[in-house]
């Protein structure tokens, strides 16, 4: 799995690829955490996500509870398979999911 | 109160010891003794223990004054008891100490099954007794008992010989068995019930296969058929003869339990439990060895002799095919044809050169019937091995330690056989989701805080295509469904984080199931593609 911040000013863009699952969730985890600080804009960009598991889904919900009241998270490029487990889970209800 | 005789003979002592020896009376003994004794030179001595109730230490050291002077002592007919006293303080490992073995009569006992080296007897309505041919069978009682008790504390399922009795001349293995029927008898019987007795000896028969035994326990099969596999070179053409060395040989050890001689004959259903028994040829190595015996037991030793199956099994050959080829399908999670065939092959190929080996070491050179035999099954061997490269096959099973470091070789062995059922992408996602979620589970919670072993099991069944995973762990006894569907209507600061991987599971699969058994927790999901 591959991230790629890019961060300006109080956005920043998260550029997730490849597989979110048990034993890379934790590295996305880490990678918000440290930069997440100040900031009021963040976007998820999962174009080029293949596969995202509970572990990968716990990570975005903690995730959108901490930007809750602080700023927006975006979620984009969502490819169908991701989405349907999204929907399967309600998380296309709570998550802001960009087209 | 004791009583001490003795018989002074040219080649041995003979002294009785009865009733009770302890600091009371050991002094006036161990004159008695030196009595008998007075004079008498250095030769074998045999004390009947056969009376004797109970014997103190000071009686003990009589025993060893004893051997100061008749280094070769014998202890016959001790009673339970005492025969522990001998073994606690170390007198069976300094003389040769027997147990007193009851005796018991099988005269109008039903006979329940005939084997190779032995007849088992129902005695009453809870016992059988399995008599051994051999009248020297001590040893191979005793190693049979250590088989069956290793196999049990490794999880197996088998009947324990709790005693060992005299039946005239021979001696006899009292098991517990009430109320069993062999699988045999069921199939012979109940022909309708075939699909419930290949569920159930393969499932045994997995057990078996899963069970590692720690070295040296068991003798290695690979060592056994490379045996055979040299004799039976000889009476092949080089070529071909050299090929099945070489296959043989290139079979790798593998210290997994295989049975032997793994027949319905030997698998009882005693109520409802599932038992093997006659574990005299337990040993290790790859499942193929089994495989070849099954099939010799199904189909190679009556082939050309369809009576040999009903004689020898109670059903008939159609029913034999059908259940061996059952079998394989089960066993091995596919009903592809070429597969199945493939790997019966290979089974073939070792059933074979078992067979002729067999017959020619019993003289079937020698008649007509046995030379017909034989030749049958040399062209059939040289058949299978002009087209057969390997006697490996693929498992689809998986025994991994249940790590989360683990979960790419899992998913990797699932993806693989997904692939070759060319599953659709969407499906292999939510398989792979499903895969990751049941096996993360048990890496983190089924052995805590120790670490244990999954099992992951792959089957594909074809028209229609659906792939079935089984997970199976030793672990604590959990049902993951037993957990509450997360309400996933609840807004973001509600949501909870747990039970969204099991609610994905659920909401993905076709068909989720789970039971405790056998000590173990079987996670069983099914996916139509």
């Amino acid at each position: 799995m591959e991230i790629i911040k890019t961060a300006e000013d109080k956005k920043l863009a998260v550029e997730v690829k490849g597989r979110l699952d048990t034993t890379t969730a934790p590295e996305l985890e880490a990678a918000l955490k440290e930069s997440l600080e100040g900031v009021e804009e963040l976007t998820l960009n999962f174009a080029e996500l293949e596969y995202i598991s509970s572990a990968g889904l716990r990570v975005l919900l903690a995730t959108q509870k901490t930007m809750q009241g602080k700023g927006e998270m975006i979620v984009t490029g969502v490819n169908d398979i991701v989405m349907e487990v999204f929907e399967v889970t309600g998380f296309c209800d709570i998550l802001n999911i960009a087209k | 109160m004791e009583e001490i005789r003795g018989q002074v003979k040219e080649d041995k002592v003979e002294l009785v010891v009865a009733g009770r020896i302890d600091s009371t009376n050991a002094a006036a003994a161990g004159e008695e003794f030196d009595r008998i004794l007075e004079g008498v030179t250095p030769r074998p001595l045999y004390i009947d223990a056969s009376d004797l109730e109970y014997i103190s230490s000071a009686g003990l050291r009589l025993i060893l004054r004893l051997r100061k002077n008749f280094e070769n002592i014998t202890i016959t007919g001790t009673s339970s008891e005492i025969y522990e006293i001998l073994d606690m303080t170390g007198f069976t490992q300094m003389m040769t100490v027997e147990k007193a073995y009851k005796v018991v009569s099988i005269e109008g006992c039903e006979v329940i099954g005939r084997g190779a080296n032995g007849t088992v007897y129902r005695i009453d309505g809870d016992n059988v007794v399995k008599v051994y041919n051999n009248p020297d069978a001590l040893d191979e009682i005793q190693h049979e008992r250590e088989v069956a008790r290793l196999a049990m504390i490794l999880g197996v399922p088998t009947a324990i010989s709790y005693d060992v009795v005299r039946v005239g001349n021979s001696y006899g293995s009292v098991f517990e068995l009430l109320d069993a029927k062999s699988f045999s008898k069921i199939l012979a019987q109940h022909p309708e019930k075939m699909d419930w007795c290949v569920e159930e000896y393969v499932e045994m028969l997995k057990t078996i296969h899963g069970t590692v035994v720690p070295e040296g326990k068991l003798p290695d099969m690979r060592e056994t058929a490379i045996g055979w596999a040299h004799f039976v070179k000889d009476y092949l053409p080089e070529e071909a003869g050299e090929k099945l060395v070489s296959m043989v040989e290139a079979i790798p050890h593998d210290d997994h339990m295989i049975h032997g001689d793994y027949h319905t004959k030997n698998l009882e259903l005693v109520g409802d439990e599932v038992l093997l028994i006659d574990m005299d040829t337990l040993a290790v190595g790859h499942p193929i060895f089994e495989l070849g015996s099954m099939f010799n037991a199904y189909i190679g030793f009556s082939e050309l002799d369809p009576q040999i199956i009903l004689d020898f099994q109670g059903f008939d050959h159609d029913t034999a095919q059908e259940f061996w080829g059952k079998t394989l399908v089960e066993y091995l999670g596919t009903d592809n044809k070429a597969v199945v065939r493939s790997v019966e092959d290979k089974a073939r190929i070792i059933g074979y050169t078992r067979l002729i080996r067999r017959s020619i070491r019993r003289q079937g050179l020698e008649t007509e019937e046995g030379r017909r035999l034989i030749d049958h099954w040399k062209a059939e061997l040289l058949q299978l091995l002009s087209h057969t490269e390997s006697l490996e096959f693929t498992r689809n099973e998986l025994d991994i330690e249940a790590d989360t470091d683990n979960l790419d070789a899992v998913l990797a062995f699932v993806d693989e056989r997904l692939e070759a059922a060319d599953c659709p992408m969407k499906a292999k996602m939510q398989i792979d989701l499903a895969v990751e979620e049941i096996f993360v589970n048990i890496a983190n919670y089924a052995y805590r805080p120790n670490k244990g072993r999954a099992v992951i099991r792959t089957e594909v069944r074809e028209n229609p295509l659906e792939v079935t995973l089984t997970f199976l762990d030793s672990g604590a006894p959990y049902d993951p469904l037993a957990k509450e569907d997360p309400d996933i209507t609840l807004a973001v600061q509600d949501r909870q984080i747990g039970g969204l991987g099991i609610f994905l599971v659920k909401q993905t699969m076709d068909d989720v199931r789970y039971e405790y058994k056998n000590g173990r927790n079987i996670l069983t999901l099914t996916k139509n593609l």
